[in-house]
């Protein structure tokens, strides 16, 4: 239960309310008053001071002094009127809820109001202090235009102010000349005629060169003068040929750093390609053109399959599979030659071998690894070995569930096992 | 910070010319503010145009044209007189033209079975001393030294070995040229070989190999005592070596640099300053470099041998003109600076390049 303040003291102008509030030894802060334009309200646990004022004030204008052991209010009046009183008279239960409420509401607006203005007026702030940057850096990239194009306007003038010296430049020294030349014309003719006796030049060759040049030139001045700087030319260099290896490089392209490694890899792969074709070269020359082609070979192989020459179609798929081993056909279909042979395991060193080529295991090759599976589970049935013939039938299966042989052979396979192991 | 920034040598843009030919190589022409276009144009044939510097434009004075497209051509082994272009195009024919009447060349021979990729003239332009002579190199694997003087064969001729398969030969420089007998040849291969021959000796002076194709050569100066070479190559990388001091085993010292990703086509010494040069790139950038030597530029190694120590290049500028490959590269010799180059976006630009008397 709060402890009620009611010592409280007042005076009044017309436009003003003042109010002291002796605080018991309690201290107070803003945070413990609370008002509103008709409420005000003090509340230091556990004292507790409220007033319905007698009529509204203006709270945001309002002040309140926290001193010397008392609260010291100045409330000024909406409406500069004489207060009958400080608080309403007949403030009833109800009334009282109502404004206090109101007061809440209203205080909580007046919250809300404040943040909105403090963020707007921050945003202000930011957008100004935005543009003076730009401002700023507007003007230093000005700046920096100005003094580059000064910087360009100083060097095109030079450049002007330098072809016209070459102009005049050019005109001067084309008048000198002519006028040295026409002095020099006659002693001139006198030298060259010396100097073509003791010429340095020793062949015909190059007369006929020099006879060629002035029939090119048309002016006269320049032949004397390109004359006189031929004769103190040394004559034109012995033939001579060297010759030049070069690093080795196997590509006609340029070498880059980066392309390295690429190019040996294919290289290495090149090299071991030849090597498998070239291992046996002896015997491979008595072989016309086609029986080299594993291909043509692999189809020779099946012809004799079909017609029962079993080991002739071995012997073909033999040599195809010299020229190329990486051809998962040629090992499947020896398999069955093997088979039939009853070459058992040699049919399953096959078989294995097809299914190892027949990775990675996809839709397309699904026909050959059945029927890898099938001749190896086969080959296994063969020697007795049951439940590894079983495991590739199951394995067949597996890949192609609806093949009715497969089925078949794989349920006699477990009936063979169930009645060995009855009976053992 | 940009004030630092600007005091680096700027390079600025000061005209460019749209040309409706693919252009191969670009030169200004010595003593005058014109300079030259060569290349391809649609049809199959070749071009040369003469353009003058006017103002911030390029004017066109002359278009020439050619049967067989032109790839490369150079000045370098004309007086200051004749001023006459040497050019190789794609037929293997190396043509020196007197651009005043130009229907008839000067000289001409089919120098080589296939393109002629690079060409170099010295003992021109009232620079170094000796005989004029031009070097091509063309992708037949053949390194030609011609004289204008003489007709129909080379005064030297470096090819394969007999039976061996020839790699292309994509640059060619002059260098050493610093009296009347010295001179070297410098020649950079696809599969990444270079070998100086010694035309006083007709012997391979030294080789090496780089380890990516090799776009360009060029000495620093051709005709002083060889003093630094850079070649460039794909992959963005070059290489300068120091052309002082050559061990027996292990040749010339060398410093290399991985510029971009792409390939560096082209590298061109500033005349005016040998230890500036500028290298252009795959992706139309144009990179400056400042070529700073070594405390020592050669020691002694563990046998007593000398050596040579390579010193270190620094980047002063970059700059991306285009989104094709800068082809072409060629500074003024008559103004510090004023450079022309040319890209396969068919674009020649005249640039200038400030502040390099700052360095």
């Amino acid at each position: 239960m709060p402890v009620w303040l009611r010592e409280h003291s007042w005076r009044q102008t017309l436009s003003a309310v003042h109010l002291s509030l002796p605080l018991r030894g309690a201290r107070a802060t803003s945070a413990n008053i609370f008002c509103s334009e008709q409420y005000l309200k003090v509340s230091i646990p556990p004292f507790l001071f409220e007033a319905i004022l007698y009529a509204p004030i203006d709270d945001t204008n309002s002040t309140a002094k926290i001193g010397d052991g008392s609260i010291f209010f100045t409330l000024y009046k909406k409406e500069p009127a004489m207060w009958d009183s400080l608080t309403l008279a007949n403030a009833d239960k109800e009334k009282l809820q109502y404004l206090r409420e109101n007061a809440v509401l209203k205080a909580q607006e007046k919250a809300k109001e404040e943040t909105e203005a403090k963020k707007i007026t921050k945003q202000e702030h930011k957008k100004y202090a935005l543009e003076a940057t730009m401002k700023l850096e507007e003007a230093e990239r000005t700046r920096i235009e100005d003094l580059k194009e000064k910087e360009r306007q100083k060097v095109a003038k030079e450049l002007e102010l330098w072809k016209n010296q070459q102009k005049d430049g050019d005109k001067y020294r084309i008048t000198q000349k002519k006028g040295e030349l026409h002095q020099e014309i006659e002693p001139l003719k006198e030298r060259k005629n010396e100097k073509l006796n003791k010429t340095r030049i020793p062949n015909e060759g190059t007369s006929k060169t020099r006879l060629k040049s002035t029939k090119g030139c048309r002016d006269s001045c320049s032949i004397f003068s390109q004359n006189l700087k031929e004769e103190q030319l040394p004559a034109p260099r012995a033939a001579a040929t060297i010759k030049v290896n070069f690093t080795p490089r196997v590509f006609p392209t340029a070498l880059r750093e980066s392309r390295v490694a690429e190019e040996e890899e294919w290289l290495h792969k090149q090299a071991e390609a030849r090597r498998i074709i070239n291992s046996d070269l002896s015997e491979l020359e008595d072989l016309k053109e086609e029986e080299k082609n594993p291909d043509w070979l692999k189809d020779k192989g099946n012809k004799m399959f079909a017609m029962g020459d079993y080991l002739g179609a071995v012997n073909a798929y033999n040599l195809a599979v010299r020229l190329n081993n990486k051809l998962p056909l040629l090992y499947l279909n020896r398999a069955a030659c093997h088979l039939k042979l009853r070459n058992l395991h040699k049919a399953i060193e096959d078989s294995s071998k097809a299914l190892e080529l027949l990775t990675p295991p996809v839709p397309d090759n699904e026909n050959a690894r059945v029927k890898a599976h099938v001749r190896r589970g086969t080959a296994f049935c063969q020697l007795e070995l049951y439940t590894e013939g079983l495991q590739d039938y199951e394995a067949a299966l597996k890949i192609d569930p609806k093949n009715k042989n497969v089925e078949e052979d794989a349920e006699k396979i477990r009936h063979l096992i169930q009645g060995t192991m009855q009976s053992s | 910070s940009a004030a630092a920034g600007l005091e680096r040598p700027q390079v600025v843009s000061h005209a460019q010319q749209a040309l409706s030919y693919t252009v191969f190589d670009c030169k200004w022409v010595p003593r005058s503010a014109r300079l030259l276009c060569l290349g391809s144009a649609a049809r199959g044939t070749g071009l040369i145009q003469l353009y003058e510097l006017r103002g911030a434009r390029l004017e066109l004075l002359r278009e020439i044209e050619k049967p067989k497209p032109i790839k490369c051509g150079t000045f370098g082994a004309t007086s200051l007189q004749q001023r006459y272009l040497a050019t190789g195009d794609f037929d293997g024919n190396l043509n020196i033209w007197n651009l005043e009447a130009p229907e008839i060349p000067v000289y001409s021979v089919k120098g080589h079975k296939e393109i002629i990729n690079s060409i170099d003239g010295v003992g021109g332009l009232g620079i170094g001393e000796g005989a004029p002579e031009i070097v091509t190199g063309s992708r037949d694997g053949t390194v030609k030294v011609w004289d204008p003087r003489q007709n129909d064969t080379p005064v030297a001729n470096m090819e394969p070995v007999q039976g061996e398969s020839k790699r292309d030969c994509w640059t060619v420089a002059f260098g050493n040229a610093y009296n009347q007998e010295e001179r070297v040849v410098c020649a950079g291969y696809d599969n990444g070989d270079i070998k100086l021959f010694d035309l006083k000796t007709m012997s391979l002076r030294w080789e090496t190999n780089i380890k990516n194709g090799v776009c360009s050569v060029e000495f620093d100066r051709k005709d002083i005592n060889m003093n630094k070479l850079v070649a460039t190559s794909l992959e963005g990388k070059f290489h300068v070596f120091d052309m002082r001091t050559q061990h027996p085993t292990k040749g010339f010292a060398s410093v290399s640099e991985k510029a971009q990703k792409s390939t560096i086509w082209q590298v061109r010494h500033l005349p005016q300053n040998r230890d500036i040069f500028m290298t252009s790139g795959g992706s139309g950038s144009l990179h400056l470099w400042k070529y700073e030597y070594p405390a020592q530029r050669s020691k002694k190694d563990s046998e007593g041998c000398e050596m040579g120590v390579a010193g270190s290049v620094s980047l002063l500028q970059n700059v991306t003109l285009s989104t094709q490959p800068i082809c072409s590269l060629d500074w003024s010799p008559d103004k510090k600076g004023l450079c022309v180059c040319g890209a396969f976006d068919q674009t020649v630009r005249v640039l200038i390049v400030t502040k390099l008397n700052k360095i």
